[in-house]
């Protein structure tokens, strides 16, 4: 079995910060939120909710006909994925298309088309719904659209573990490329599903940070005293994975290069998370990377502002780094663009991969109150720059126990 | 049949694929416009919400625009005569 050097030539992301990956991360830099309260289109609102939706016009990228195939997450999807091909310079139904693949992440996939089509059926008691439903709706629709467009006829594959379902698609699209299987994937997910149902389903659970009276853009607070949640976003984003022999042959700028991947399950609670669950896809990752915990500068956690999950991943880092683990800058990124659920991990990954290029670490927004038990150093309120970092890590913890830990490293 | 679908069906079209209404007369080809199944599919739907009718399970040929308008016809025509 071959052993490929994985590189990412392409990347591409679009959120409640922006539309384009570079965008995405100036934005963090500043610590820009895009959070606000909830509007959800219709007439029910569930209120009082913040929300980082993506308010502005989604770029067009599709025809007119084309509309009733795509639910939001799919039109989201198209818009990180072909931002990354772009970049990449790969030109669709070129010699390698039968070597390259789409591997994508999403929680709910086409959850609002889902829903309409309950809405028409329970609500406004039509007999019917509309005929794209199924091919709009199903968990696979923006894999297969990326397929279609980029003309990629290798393997596609689809990756459904809640928050870790992108971070967990660009692990075993590097797995793919590394044991020779495909030259390129098109790696990355995406998630839209501010829905009136799906946000009640989410609100039910009491997990969602209330709005903060003062602000609602600064609902989110990883790692602060007084966190009181996580935010629910929408987004999406990708890398184009590819092997070095492949980059090299086309001449292809390399970004940097993937080299670790570890993924987990707690096996011991639906939600509750687990430090020595999360310590194995860390611990996994570094092997895999042969990198000593000294050599990671940055880890983008998940941090997604609960009172357990920012807890336990911080104890989860210093066991993992012992005594790098003072050294580390750590940052939560969701404080400004929520979380983003199914695209998350690949999501924060792109901007992790950039925080390694420009040695510009985004800062964890809005920790003003430090939580004693939360012990690392957080990156707070202010980006810092000038950073020469070896490698970077991102993690992505999961409801269902599933954790993933990605470690890119400068090329 | 007193009055004929075909302006629906061009409006609805033309709306679908993003075109000039103009561009289209009866005798177009459907596949021409870059109407596939599907797209065929979707405006049979908005068509039958338009004409409250329900063109159901007829999987006649439609080659040209008219096609389609025709088979909108009988259905309206047999709603017409229906109790």
């Amino acid at each position: 079995m071959s052993n490929q050097r994985v590189v990412i030539t392409g990347i591409g992301a679009i959120s409640a910060l922006g539309a384009g990956a570079g965008h995405n991360f100036e934005q963090a830099l500043r610590g820009r939120s895009g959070i606000g309260m909830l509007e959800l289109a219709g007439g029910r609102q569930r209120a009082g909710l913040p929300a980082a939706q993506i308010r502005y016009p989604l770029p067009e990228l599709i025809k007119a006909s084309e509309q009733a195939l795509f639910d939001r997450n799919a039109l989201l999807g198209w818009s990180a994925a072909s931002e990354a091909l772009q970049q990449s310079g790969i030109v669709p139904g070129d010699d390698l298309s039968a070597d390259s693949g789409v591997f994508w992440g999403t929680g709910m996939g086409g959850a609002t088309t889902v829903e309409a089509g309950y809405v028409d059926l329970f609500v406004e008691g039509k007999s019917r719904v509309r005929p794209m439903s199924v091919v709009a709706g199903m968990n696979n629709a923006a894999a297969a659209q990326i397929a279609l467009r980029c003309q990629f006829k290798g393997t596609v594959n689809n990756y459904s573990s809640a928050c870790v379902s992108s971070a967990q698609a660009i692990g075993e699209a590097y797995r793919h490329i590394h044991h020779g299987y495909a030259e390129r994937v098109l790696a990355g997910g995406s998630e839209a599903l501010l829905s009136y149902g799906v946000v009640s389903a989410w609100d039910a659970l009491r997990v969602l940070a209330p709005a903060n009276a003062d602000d609602a853009a600064r609902s989110c607070r990883p790692f602060s005293a007084g966190r009181s949640g996580l935010v629910l976003g929408e987004g999406a984003a990708a890398v184009m994975l590819e092997s070095l022999e492949s980059a090299h042959r086309r001449g292809a700028t390399i970004l940097a290069e993937l080299v670790g991947y570890g993924a987990s399950n707690d096996a011991t609670h639906i939600t509750k998370p687990d430090v020595e669950g999360q310590q194995r896809a860390m611990t996994m990752a570094l092997r895999q990377a042969r990198l000593d915990p000294s050599a990671i500068g940055y880890i983008n956690a998940h941090g997604a502002g609960t009172a357990a999950g920012d807890l336990v991943e911080t104890q989860s880092i210093r066991g993992v780094f012992g005594a790098a683990a003072d050294k580390v800058m750590v940052s939560s990124t969701k404080s400004v663009h929520g979380h983003t659920l199914g695209a998350a991990g690949a999501l924060e990954f792109v901007l992790t991969v950039q925080a390694l290029t420009s040695g510009s670490i985004p800062p964890t927004a809005f920790l003003d109150q430090a939580d004693p038990e939360c012990d690392l150093d957080y990156v707070p309120l202010e980006a810092r720059h000038g950073r020469v970092l070896q490698a970077a890590m991102s993690n992505s913890f999961a409801f269902g126990g599933s954790n993933v830990s990605l470690i890119v490293q400068r090329y | 049949m007193t009055t004929s679908s075909l302006p629906t069906v061009i409006e609805l079209l033309a709306r679908s694929l993003d075109i000039d209404p103009a561009s289209i007369t009866g005798q177009t080809e459907l596949e021409s416009l870059g109407a596939d199944s599907l797209t065929v599919i979707e405006v049979i739907f908005d068509l039958e919400e338009q004409f409250g009718i329900q063109v159901g399970d007829e999987r006649p040929d439609l080659k040209i625009v008219q096609d389609l308008a025709d088979q909108i016809d009988r259905r309206i025509a047999a709603g017409a005569v229906a109790p």
